[in-house]
Parts: structure tokens; C-alpha cells; sequence
């Protein structure tokens, strides 16, 4: 049990797929102007991170290994995470419009996320266990929805700030994204 | 290569588009009106611009299903573009579309002109920065001051500044009629009309404050009543509330009498360019 929760800090914070892998950076910029969009976000990458980990280690334990073609990852990965996101989508559409509009397209933007990718394809590098795929998932995805609001609450205060007309809008976000995986690095080696 | 891969992709493939199918099939519709509003979303182009304000056909398509009849006040600019679109809609909605009404153009209701400067103006390059300040720096307070607010506003590049006179300029070819530049215009210049309007009224007034004609600019309406009487069509019906002239798409026959007749200027031909107006063949 501590070393499922040491994975999940781990990825959430040490190994934080945003500052420190660099995967998933197009959301980063491009979703974290508003704080509600950006939690909407998260929790929508958060659910399909979990949803595709799970999947794709089904796949890989049952049907890679035992043919010998885990070479074919990537291609059978985007298949399944795409497919599946289709699936959930439709479902959510029609069973709780609710939390369809909550989700709103974000859902579908994450089909081809790399974030989404990376963490499978990480799964079955580590050859992590069922649970161990999870809470790494949970993990990325949390550590990923925290980057994205810090961002964002950053963002909103950056637009009413006086920054000089050259450095409005995306400069400083860069600049501020800079800063924030600095003070991220902080967190190397602490397990 | 391996046999064995082209079968796993395949039947990755073959399962992966079954299941989706079966998804489509068999999810129950559990949401009250969703088979509703998935019928309609399918009739609609299905680009997700977000022009007619929703996120999303499918958001507009949500909105469509409460009331049918909005489609008329916000209509969807892309649906208007092709008659097949606008045939499947009727076909689902269950309504009429008579989609040359709908098509909306803005008109700037300014033509600019030589409405004397009462003050430098240096402060930020942006018309609702100047008209904070006594409402312009142009005599007319309904002058378009030509910052280009609406420019910054417009995504299909259709208006330009005109620096000569000051003013935005409206590409009827371009504009497409979304309506992002009306809110935008800090003296209210811009309206959306409908895109076979044929004279355009080129200036903004209120009634009970002054009249903008006399004296401010020598293009302004000084309400004469002119045009109305020159119509031969009864295509012109005089506003009595606001004392200006408004025109009937169907009746006006083109013949330009009342845009000769205007003594300030005023009037002009909607989609035509000056050169055009100029030649008399196109009058």
C-alpha cells in the first residue's frame, strides 16, 4: 500500500507530466487561460487516464505478451484510447447530460492527447501491476489537473497585471511556466 | 512480417468499430429529448465554429430543440451558405426558412465625412478609450472614430480602416454577418441587416438630443423628407418617431432617385462599391 502511495505522489508531484516530462504541454497553454475550464479539464484527462491505464494493461497483459508484439504499442494504445473515448462520450450524452456539459468537448479533445498516450505506453514500459497502473493514472492525472489550476490562477491574474505590450498574453505565460517548473524541480529526489 | 500483427490490428480494429456501433445501438436514451436533439445537431453542418454563439452544433442544436423559432433570430451563418442545409433543417425542424432574409450583413451607420475635430486625441488607440472622452473627438458624437475596434473583432479580415475619411470600412463580399463587431462599436454604428438590403441609411442619431446633419457634418441626415418623396415605388415609409427613411427591400426597384436626391449624402447603394456606384451602368 506505501508503494502505491509513493507512486502517486511520485507522479503527481516528482514526476509531474506536465513541468517535468513535458507531455501534454498543448492543453497547458492552450486551456489554462480560465480557472473553471482548466478544472474541467483536468478532471476529464484524470477520468480518461484512469479509464484508458486500465484498459490498455488488459490489453497489453492478455494480448501483447502472449504474441510477442508489445513492439506494436503505440498503434494498438491510440486505437483502444480513441475508441474508447468515443464510447464514454456517447454514453455521458445520453445518460447524464449533467455531467456531459460539465465535461463539455473537453472529452473529445483528449482523444489524441499525449498525455493520455504517455501515461499507457509508461505503464507498460515499468511493466507495473494492475493497481500499480492506477495509481500511477490517478496520479499523472491529479498532478496534472494541479499544474493546470496553478496555471490558470496565474493566467487570471496575469491578464489585469501591466505587463509591457511585448510581453502580453503568451510570453509571459512561457516565462511563468518557466518559473513554476523551477519551483517544481524542487520536488526531485524527495522519495 | 509477422502474420500474427496484421491479424491483432485488424481484429483490434474490426472489435473496436463493433463495440462503438453497439454503443450507438444500445445506450438507452435515458436523457429526456437527446434522440431529439441528436436528430437535429445531424442536419447541421457539423463544423463546431461557434459562430452562432453556442459551443458547438451540438450546444446550438441543444438550444434549437427548446425552441425551433430562435432559429430565426439567431440563425446559423454556415447553414445559411448552402441550400442543401438549410432543406434538411426545414425537413427536421418542421418549419419554414426563407434563408435570403436570414442572411444578415453588417452596415456601419457612419459615412464618415468632415465632422470637425474639437480635440487632439492621444491616449490608447481604441474607440471605446475615446469615447469615454466627451464622446469622441469628432463634433458628431455618433461619429465612427475610426480606432478600429471592430476590426480587432472581426475574424474574416472583412473591415478596414479608410484613412482618409477615419472610418471602418465593411467588405460586403467578405462579411459574413456573425454580428461580433456589433457589440464591439462603443457608439453603436453597427447593424446587422438583412443581406439584400438595398440602400443603406449611413448614419446613427437619436432624435430627442440634436440633430447630427446641421452643422457637425456635412454628410449627416437633416431629416428633409427628400428621399421619401422622390420614391416612385413606395419603397420608402417616413419614421415619424425618428424622423428618418426606411426602406422596403421588396418595393425599391435600384433606380437610385432618392440616393441623387439626397442633399447631405447620406444614402448610398448597400453592396455596391463606390466605382461601381459611379458608373452609371450600374445605376
Amino acid at each position: 500500500m506505501t508503494e502505491l502511495i509513493s507512486l502517486f505522489v511520485g507522479m503527481a508531484l516528482i514526476n509531474n507530466f506536465i513541468l517535468v516530462k513535458f507531455l501534454g504541454l498543448c492543453p497547458f497553454f492552450g486551456v489554462s487561460k480560465k480557472l473553471s475550464s482548466a478544472v474541467s479539464m483536468g478532471a476529464a484527462v484524470t477520468f480518461v487516464m484512469f479509464i484508458a491505464s486500465t484498459a490498455t494493461w488488459i490489453i497489453t497483459r492478455y494480448i501483447l505478451i502472449p504474441f510477442e508484439v508489445e513492439f506494436m504499442d503505440i498503434v494498438i494504445y491510440i486505437l483502444v484510447i480513441a475508441s474508447l473515448v468515443q464510447i464514454i462520450e456517447l454514453f455521458i450524452i445520453r445518460t447524464s447530460f449533467a455531467l456531459y456539459n460539465a465535461f463539455g468537448i473537453y472529452l473529445a479533445l483528449i482523444t489524441t492527447n499525449c498525455a493520455v498516450l504517455g501515461i499507457t505506453l509508461l505503464n507498460a514500459r515499468e511493466s507495473y501491476s494492475l493497481p500499480e497502473s492506477i495509481a500511477a493514472a490517478l496520479g499523472a492525472g491529479i498532478g496534472f489537473t494541479l499544474v493546470l489550476a496553478i496555471m490558470s490562477g496565474i493566467r487570471e491574474r496575469l491578464e489585469i497585471a501591466d505587463s509591457p505590450k511585448s510581453m502580453k498574453g503568451l510570453p509571459v505565460a512561457f516565462i511563468t511556466a518557466t518559473l513554476l517548473g523551477l519551483a517544481f524541480s524542487g520536488f526531485g529526489g524527495m522519495i | 512480417m509477422n502474420p500474427v500483427i496484421i491479424l491483432i490490428l485488424t481484429a483490434m480494429g474490426m472489435l473496436s468499430s463493433a463495440i462503438i456501433y453497439l454503443a450507438y445501438v444500445k445506450i438507452p436514451h435515458k436523457v429526456k429529448g437527446i434522440e431529439r436533439i441528436e436528430e437535429i445537431s445531424g442536419a447541421l453542418p457539423g463544423v463546431n465554429c461557434g459562430a452562432c454563439g453556442f459551443a458547438g452544433c451540438f450546444g446550438y442544436a441543444q438550444e434549437l430543440s427548446k425552441d425551433t423559432k430562435m432559429i430565426t433570430e439567431k440563425p446559423c451563418p454556415v447553414a445559411l451558405q448552402s441550400s442543401e442545409t438549410i432543406r434538411n433543417l426545414e425537413k427536421v425542424l418542421d418549419i419554414k426558412l426563407d434563408a435570403s432574409a436570414l442572411r444578415k450583413k453588417a452596415l456601419l451607420h457612419c459615412c464618415g465625412g468632415n465632422s470637425e475635430i474639437i480635440y487632439n486625441y492621444s491616449g490608447v488607440e481604441s474607440c471605446k478609450a475615446a469615447a469615454q472622452l466627451w464622446g469622441g473627438y469628432k463634433k458628431c458624437p455618433y461619429a465612427c472614430l475610426g480606432f478600429g475596434d471592430c476590426l480587432k473583432a472581426c475574424p474574416y479580415d472583412a473591415i478596414s480602416i479608410d484613412k482618409e475619411k477615419n472610418i471602418a470600412v465593411i467588405d460586403f463580399e467578405k462579411c459574413t454577418g456573425c454580428g461580433l463587431c456589433v457589440s464591439e462599436c462603443p457608439h453603436n454604428l453597427i447593424e446587422l441587416v438583412p443581406a439584400g438590403t438595398k440602400v443603406s441609411f449611413r448614419c446613427s442619431y437619436e432624435p430627442l438630443r440634436d440633430i447630427p446633419g446641421r452643422g457637425k457634418c456635412q454628410y449627416g441626415c437633416i431629416h428633409c423628407r427628400k428621399c421619401f418623396n422622390a420614391c416612385e415605388f413606395d419603397a420608402i415609409t417616413w419614421n415619424k418617431e425618428e424622423a428618418i427613411p426606411e426602406f422596403n427591400i421588396e418595393k425599391c426597384t435600384l433606380c437610385g432617385k432618392c440616393i441623387e436626391i439626397c442633399p447631405q449624402d447620406t444614402l448610398a447603394f448597400f453592396n455596391k462599391t463606390d466605382a461601381e456606384i459611379k458608373s452609371p451602368s450600374a445605376v
